[in-house]
């Protein structure tokens, strides 16, 4: 059941979803070309927040379009719990390709620098904590009042990560660098789940209260 | 005659809308009209009894098993036919299908065949290329696909021509005739019900009237 619903969000941004790939492709070279210092953490970091943003967005917009079409799937046996549970397996999924597309940037682009475990933990902890908002929101605030939050995360974070890479800026992750490299790739996968599941049992809750139209 | 559905003291409230103290049941192998103007409560009873709508209190019973705690297993059994756009427009039928197929562990593909040559649809085509009528049949292929053994249709004959409507009834009797336990279908248009109910209930205000 839960991989239909999966299955399902795909088919609803289909159209979009080889346009994303080629975009996620594309960011991390041209920040190799505009900003060559970070281009390898903050491309990827970048990537994915539009990936998962961009594509989770469309799929609320078709949502708030059809809004009958969710009440339809609600009236079958699928649980409440599943239909949601489908949207955070959608961003993992997402997250999954952006690192795979990653990989094979680094490829062509060996200036990148590598593609480690602790790059692709550190972004999905990133990532997470403006999802698990999100979705929450989502659910107990509707559609129309939520896109702005998505509207400021797209716009804010290529300013905001190229604010905390400037060299002249205070915020350093040097200390990142006496941790080892498997100590906080297991840190921030684990509280990033932890985030993830909060988040969705959140959402559970609002969407099992909420009354359909 | 068994119940299929029992509804006993369903309160829900709406803004200044509620729905009193509803209670009716539908007993076996009936067709059961749930009639009464716009407005009256029928969809928001509907949706309350398939658990859409959080009830304030109440009782829902479908084949003598309660809702609560057996939510899944009931709804396998059911067919649900709700108002038109209750679907991804820009899916194909085929693609809105494997959705919903999903669901019900039941799935008959070739009983979903068979009813999509019946009406004449492809499975290529886009949903929102379907008509009103043609997405009603496409909606009554899927919630019959399924061995379903009761079907619930929210204002299936809304909005569609008399030829169309006809053809539905027709459908609904051979439903029945080939094994369906029961058809509950709310509409405003009575002399649909004249051709075809065996059994009526009237809603008006949010409270049942007979």
């Amino acid at each position: 059941m839960l991989i239909s619903l999966v299955k399902k969000e795909f088919l609803i941004v289909k159209k979009y979803v080889g346009i994303m790939l080629i975009v996620s492709f594309l960011i991390p070279p041209i920040m190799l070309w505009r900003m060559p210092e970070a281009a390898g953490a903050m491309g990827f970091t970048l990537t994915v927040i539009f990936s998962i943003f961009m594509l989770t967005q469309y799929v609320s917009l078709k949502e708030y379009q059809y809004p009958k079409a969710t009440t339809l799937l609600c009236a079958l046996p699928y649980h409440r719990k599943i239909i949601v549970l489908s949207k955070y397996c959608f961003c993992l999924i997402i997250y999954a390709v952006c690192c795979l597309v990653f990989g094979i940037d680094t490829i062509i682009f060996p200036k990148l620098g590598t593609f480690d475990i602790r790059m692709a933990a550190i972004a999905f902890l990133v990532i997470t904590i403006p999802i698990s908002f999100y979705f929450p929101a989502l659910y107990k605030l509707g559609y129309e009042k939520t896109k702005f939050v998505f509207v400021i995360i797209i716009m804010a974070s290529p300013v905001l990560f190229a604010f905390l890479f400037k060299p002249e800026n205070a915020v350093r992750f040097s200390f990142l660098d006496s941790i080892s490299t498997t100590t906080i790739a297991i840190l921030s996968i684990i509280i990033g789940l932890v985030t993830f599941s909060i988040s969705a049992i959140l959402s559970i809750r609002f969407f099992e209260k909420s009354d359909l139209t | 005659m068994d119940n299929i559905l029992e509804v006993s003291g369903l309160n829900k409230r709406y803004g200044d809308f509620a729905l009193k103290d509803i209670s009716f049941y539908l007993p076996d192998g009936c067709i059961t009209g749930f009639v009464g103007i716009n407005g009256a409560g029928k969809t928001t009873t509907l949706r309350s009894i398939l658990g859409l709508t959080n009830m304030v209190s109440g009782n829902i019973k479908f084949f003598g098993m309660d809702m609560d705690g057996n939510e899944s297993k009931i709804k396998d059994r059911i067919g649900i036919v709700l108002d038109e756009g209750c679907f991804y427009d820009e899916l194909t039928l085929s693609e809105m299908k494997n959705v919903i197929a999903s669901a019900y562990k039941n799935w008959c593909e070739q009983d979903f065949i068979d009813y999509m040559e019946q009406f004449s649809l492809n499975p290529k085509q886009k949903i929102n290329t379907l008509s009103k009528g043609m997405r009603m049949k496409y909606a009554l292929a899927l919630a019959l696909s399924h061995k379903a053994e009761l079907l619930i249709m929210d204002e299936p004959t809304s909005g569609l021509d008399p030829l169309v409507r006809s053809q539905l009834l027709n459908i609904l009797k051979d439903y029945m005739g080939k094994g369906g336990k029961g058809v509950f279908f709310s509409t405003h248009i009575t002399s649909d019900l004249d051709k075809i109910a065996d059994m009526l209930i009237m809603i008006d205000g949010g409270e049942i009237v007979f």
